[in-house]
């Protein structure tokens, strides 16, 4: 269980192209589009960085803060207090997780919800600039705590309850 | 495809290869090649003949231990830089080994490394004639190296003004003028001071997000910037050390994540009125490649000339879903002389494409 977890760390595959062989396949349908309610349930188990919490449960994610238009989510969160040093983290789990899962022809944005956290416009702007998650994401000691905030959400770890 | 436009973009070649999203594309200024990099961490070189047939011609393995994020070739068309993620610069040049049937079976070499970057190199550049290489970072620098012979590379400044992450560096044509892009929102121009360092004369605000792509227009009293405010903003200099936005694009529905101005092809220009700037191309995020004939504005009779006002501009070509549903993030005109109507792109699928681009039937 505990290398499932880990799996995209150790494939030869990109986080960013989807590895057809994961185990995500029910969401890869081209055609079918999806709603909100599908993605909140690939974003509300994922783990609170610093709580013993999924997002859901604290609130940090909810459905009618997911937005679908044609070929495009928007997610919006909540950070739990309005100087949460975790946000962009947090945030980069919820593109981590949807990266992983949605099919490619989805564009991704994603906020914190207007006026709940001090620096919104700096969060905002690290979360959406895809050089920045790139980097990110090649920096072993970030991407195995993303790895962590994820291992409890279904689909990412097949054990999970 | 836009049928209504005048010019459309057809596909000259589709590379796949990269095992991740590519980033860059250069053309060889001199020789029939172009090179891309990608997060795989490869270069991969492609050749390409007269009648545009492209192959794949050598993979490099830079080494590099992450991300590579741009490539540029220095003038003389000999040498190659990565700039990568993990902070350095590559030098790269090929060995010569002509086999007895005539086939160059020279491998990739890096001849050198440069070291100083604290964090991701984002963008690296040759100045026209090749004396200084650019190269900027998530640090906040732009370093400008001295290309010296043998291999060898001096720091000859360091230079600290943006407050946020340089994402693109590009020098003028023809004058030794380096202009950087920044997760600021700004531009900012540097000239050296004979006395003294390098020093910037001038910084240009307006776009509202990050600059992640600038041009200079062919001759070089232009410079085009692209950003995540998914506009591109036109900038003319009024004066030696002085540079004004004269113009606003906009057509992009997500970042502009790159731009390339191109002299076009003059033969299709006679006749013309007004002094043909070239073809402006522009793509990012909405996966679209859009492309811009400039010209210098048209003064009418009796009318006093402005230095503020904008080129005449319209739009003449544009291609959706250039790379399916996937992300462009650069695109390159050919720089060299009979090619000026090919560009390259390359996208979050790996691949790289070359296009042409002629009048719609």
């Amino acid at each position: 269980a505990k290398s499932a977890g880990r799996r995209s760390d150790l494939s030869p595959h990109s986080l960013w192209i989807n590895d057809d062989s994961g185990s995500d396949s029910e969401v890869e349908d081209k055609i079918e589009p999806i709603d909100q309610d599908e993605v909140f349930d690939l974003i509300r188990s994922i783990y609170d960085p610093e709580h013993p919490n999924t997002l859901e449960e604290l609130r940090v994610v909810s459905s009618p803060q997911i937005a679908i238009g044609s070929n495009h989510v928007k997610v919006e969160f909540t950070p739990t207090v309005p100087h949460c040093g975790m946000s962009t983290l947090i945030g980069l789990c919820i593109r981590v997780r949807l990266l992983r899962s949605l099919p490619e022809r989805y564009k991704v944005d994603i906020y914190v919800k207007p006026g709940s956290h001090q620096s919104e416009h700096a969060v905002n702007k690290q979360l959406n600039d895809k050089e920045r998650v790139a980097a990110a994401l090649e920096n072993p000691v970030l991407l195995d705590t993303v790895e962590q905030c994820l291992s409890n959400v279904r689909g990412n770890n097949p054990l999970a309850p | 495809m836009d049928a209504e436009l005048p010019y459309s973009l057809s596909n000259v070649a589709d590379l796949p290869g990269h095992e991740d999203r590519a980033w860059n594309v250069a053309w060889n200024p001199v020789k029939p090649i172009l090179a891309s990099c990608s997060a795989d961490k490869n270069v991969r070189i492609y050749a390409y003949t007269e009648d545009l047939r492209f192959k794949h011609l050598d993979s490099i393995p830079t080494g590099h231990a992450k991300t590579v994020r741009s490539v540029a070739w220095a003038p003389s068309g000999q040498t190659l830089a990565t700039a990568s993620f993990d902070a350095n610069i590559g030098v790269w040049e090929k060995e010569s080994e002509v086999d007895e049937a005539g086939i160059d079976q020279g491998e990739w070499e890096c001849i050198s490394t440069l070291e100083g970057h604290e964090t991701e190199c984002k963008s690296v550049a040759y100045s026209c004639n090749g004396t200084y290489l650019a190269s900027c970072s998530r640090d906040k620098t732009v370093w400008i190296w001295e290309v010296l012979p043998d291999a060898e590379f001096e720091t000859v400044s360091v230079l600290m003004e943006h407050s946020q992450d340089v994402k693109c560096v590009a020098w003028h044509p023809t004058e030794e003028i380096l202009a950087s892009a920044s997760y600021d929102d700004t531009i900012k121009l540097y000239i050296e001071d004979p006395s003294d360092d390098w020093f910037c004369f001038t910084t240009l605000s307006g776009h509202s997000s990050t600059v992640w792509s600038i041009a200079w227009s062919p001759v070089g009293g232009y410079l085009a910037s692209g950003s995540d405010d998914k506009t591109v903003r036109i900038w003319r200099r009024i004066a030696e050390h002085k540079w004004e936005c004269v113009l606003v694009l906009t057509g992009h529905d997500r970042s502009v994540y790159s731009v390339s101005w191109g002299p076009g092809k003059d033969d299709k220009r006679k006749g013309k009125e007004g002094e043909h700037l070239g073809w402006l191309a522009t793509t990012g995020g909405d996966g679209k490649v859009m492309i811009w004939e400039v010209e210098e504005p048209t003064v009418k009779e009796g009318e006093t000339p402005s230095m503020s006002k904008p080129p005449d501009h319209r739009l003449v070509a544009c291609l959706n879903a250039a790379h399916d549903v996937h992300d462009v993030n650069s695109v390159v005109w050919c720089p060299r002389k009979g090619y000026e109507d090919l560009l390259a792109t390359t996208g979050d699928d790996g691949h790289t494409k070359v296009w042409k681009i002629a009048p719609s039937a």
